[in-house]
């Protein structure tokens, strides 16, 4: 039993460093642009169609090197819908129209993969496989890549928010538009590398599930939803709160298996989702401000 | 003028009317008929989402669930007790009521993205509900012989009568709609979406409104469901799913907001125009999708949105000359 129980935790672990990037990859644009962005998961669906269906089984490149190709590719995408979609969206008189756009993207992006890719699910051989044994406990190879990277890409954007100059101008952003165009600041330019930074999370989602899911249209609606639970949990915009609320929602959907059935594994997020809003809505952030 | 204007007016419903009426007569097709009736619940579902989305300026992603409520309320009361369709109705108006409430109140109490959210979790739990708890909803099978209405013994078994049926329901509803967003409740509405801390100002209390608005939708909502589980005589928990949820908000979109006339126009075209453009297969989606962007930036307002414009630049026009 115990050792179920840390399988249980090992796992939801992983998944919950999974949906920790998921809702870093949209807080970041959500404080930058006041936009939440309803296709963030099809971004994800792409990444991964660009990884499997594109580099890796069409040209046929070493996994790594499709990676970084991937990465390079959705960067700049990111960057073309920044300048094309989310710039004139930011400036709509109302949120409304704004919120129509991204789910209008989303199903424009999905609709385009069925079209280039094809509507059956594809899956990539031999990409990080295998278990390693400690005692009776089983941790899959891509349970240790999910978390490594994971806690790899947490670093780096921290790093890039606190030390660099463009980092900086970001967190700027997010506090004060009017302020930082006094300052100097090129503030379309500044959300434009977020969006971007923020596709290229999403692509590291996408590779990193491939070992996890098969690679179709819907892999990751789940994943997007139970990311918008995560932020709910860690207080809505609030970056280190996302992390940990992605994290909780792991480890707890993963334990809840323990006391029901594992069909209604994905209803329990949802349900802890609503009832913080109806207790609390600023979530974990609420209860670290009380601290100070 | 203004008489002729009234006359015209006059004249236009009455061949509308007329139109309607005899429909089932021109379309000799069955298949035409069942796409026209389905044409006319969502147009309901629409008139709905409407309340929040449209004119309250609230994003209700949950439609699909507020609807898969209403259509399993209805075939599982009718299928299980034998209890008249009528009943059902009546469980998914209560429905409506109950889901309103419960989801509003936690999500509307607070400004902000919540109720998107919150809605969205609760179609997804929906549909795993349905999907999971086989025992009772039948699984992934789904419910099968759901009864048709009957008025006074007369048992409305083809869809041509059904027609009757849902055109009369349609109008009722239709007219509600109007009536309601050109009450007192429809401006504050509106109050709310284009300024919520001026509505506030002005002693409106604006968490009781947004809730009041959401259980309409709910409402409409869940009559729209039962009235398609009769419709089909079938329904299956894989129909209610996300993209669902996102077709309603786009026959809004397109249609136009804040407009009853416009939700109709928006379902009649997203229901209907799929099987007349079949030469585009595939890329109907897509293409549907580009143009919803399109309109989310350059014309926010909907196709109903389109002849204003037109005579406001003729009229700014005849002022230059």
């Amino acid at each position: 039993m115990a050792s179920q129980i840390i399988q249980l935790i090992i796992n939801g672990v992983a998944m919950g460093f999974i949906y920790a990037l998921v809702s870093m990859e949209y807080t970041i644009i959500y404080n930058s642009t006041g936009l939440l962005n309803f296709s963030h998961d099809k971004f994800i669906t792409l990444g991964a169609y660009i990884f499997a269906g594109t580099f890796v089984l069409g040209i046929g490149v070493n996994p790594i090197v499709g990676v970084l190709a991937t990465i390079i590719t959705m960067f700049l995408f990111g960057v073309i819908v920044a300048v094309g979609i989310f710039n004139p969206l930011r400036n709509m008189p109302s949120r409304l129209f704004a919120i129509m756009g991204t789910i209008a993207l989303g199903r424009i992006i999905s609709e385009a993969i069925r079209l280039i890719y094809g509507a059956t699910a594809k899956t990539v051989p031999g990409f990080i496989t295998g278990v390693y044994r400690i005692g009776s406990i089983v941790i899959s190879k891509a349970t240790l890549v999910i978390i490594g990277v994971s806690i790899l890409v947490v670093v780096i954007l921290q790093i890039y928010m606190m030390k660099t100059k463009a980092g900086k101008a970001m967190r700027c952003v997010n506090q004060n538009k009017t302020a930082a165009t006094l300052m100097g600041i090129n503030v379309s330019r500044s959300i434009m590398i977020t969006i971007a930074i923020s596709a290229v999370i999403c692509t590291i989602i996408g590779v990193l599930v491939v070992p996890l899911y098969s690679i179709n249209v819907s892999m990751s609606n789940t994943i997007g939803l139970k990311g918008y639970a995560a932020g709910i949990i860690g207080g809505f915009g609030y970056l280190p709160g996302a992390i940990i609320g992605g994290l909780l929602i792991g480890v707890i959907e993963n334990l809840s298996t323990v006391v029901i059935a594992p069909v209604y594994k994905d209803c329990v997020s949802y349900i802890i989702m609503i009832i913080v809003i109806l207790i609390q809505p600023r979530g974990l952030r609420a209860l670290i401000r009380r601290k100070k | 003028m203004k008489e002729n204007k009234k006359y015209l007016k006059i004249f236009l419903y009455t061949l509308l009317a007329i139109v309607l009426l005899i429909l089932p007569e021109i379309i000799s097709n069955s298949y035409y008929q069942l796409l026209i009736n389905q044409t006319l619940i969502n147009a309901i579902v629409v008139m709905g989402l409407n309340y929040i989305t449209g004119m309250t300026g609230q994003m209700n992603m949950g439609t699909g669930g507020i609807y898969a409520l209403g259509a399993y309320g209805m075939a599982l009361l009718t299928t299980k007790t034998g209890l008249s369709p009528w009943l059902g109705l009546l469980l998914a108006i209560v429905l409506g009521l109950l889901i309103g409430r419960g989801l509003g109140y936690p999500s509307l109490r607070i400004s902000g993205i919540y109720l998107a959210l919150t809605t969205i979790a609760f179609a997804e739990v929906v549909r795993l509900l349905l999907t999971n708890w086989s025992d009772f909803t039948g699984g992934a099978i789904g419910v099968q012989g759901i009864p048709k209405f009957s008025i006074f013994g007369y048992t409305l078994d083809t869809d041509q009568k059904y027609y009757y049926m849902l055109l009369v329901l349609t109008a009722i509803l239709a007219i509600t709609a109007k009536r309601i967003i050109s009450s007192k409740w429809g401006r504050v509405f509106q109050s709310i979406k284009d300024n919520p801390d001026a509505a506030e100002a002005c002693g409106v209390n604006i968490a009781q409104i947004k809730i009041l608005a959401f259980t309409l939708a709910a409402v409409y909502g869940c009559i729209g469901g039962a009235l398609y589980s009769c419709l089909m005589g079938y329904i299956s928990s894989n129909t209610f799913n996300q993209d669902l949820s996102i077709n309603y908000l786009i026959m809004m979109m397109l249609g136009g907001i804040g407009s009853v006339a416009g939700n109709i126009l928006g379902a009649g075209l997203v229901t209907i125009l799929p099987e007349m453009l079949k030469v585009l297969e595939n890329y109907y989606w897509l293409i549907f999708s580009i143009i919803m962007l399109i309109f989310a930036i350059f014309m926010p307002y909907g196709l109903v949105s389109v002849p204003g414009k037109i005579m406001r630049y003729y009229k700014s026009k005849k002022k230059r000359w």
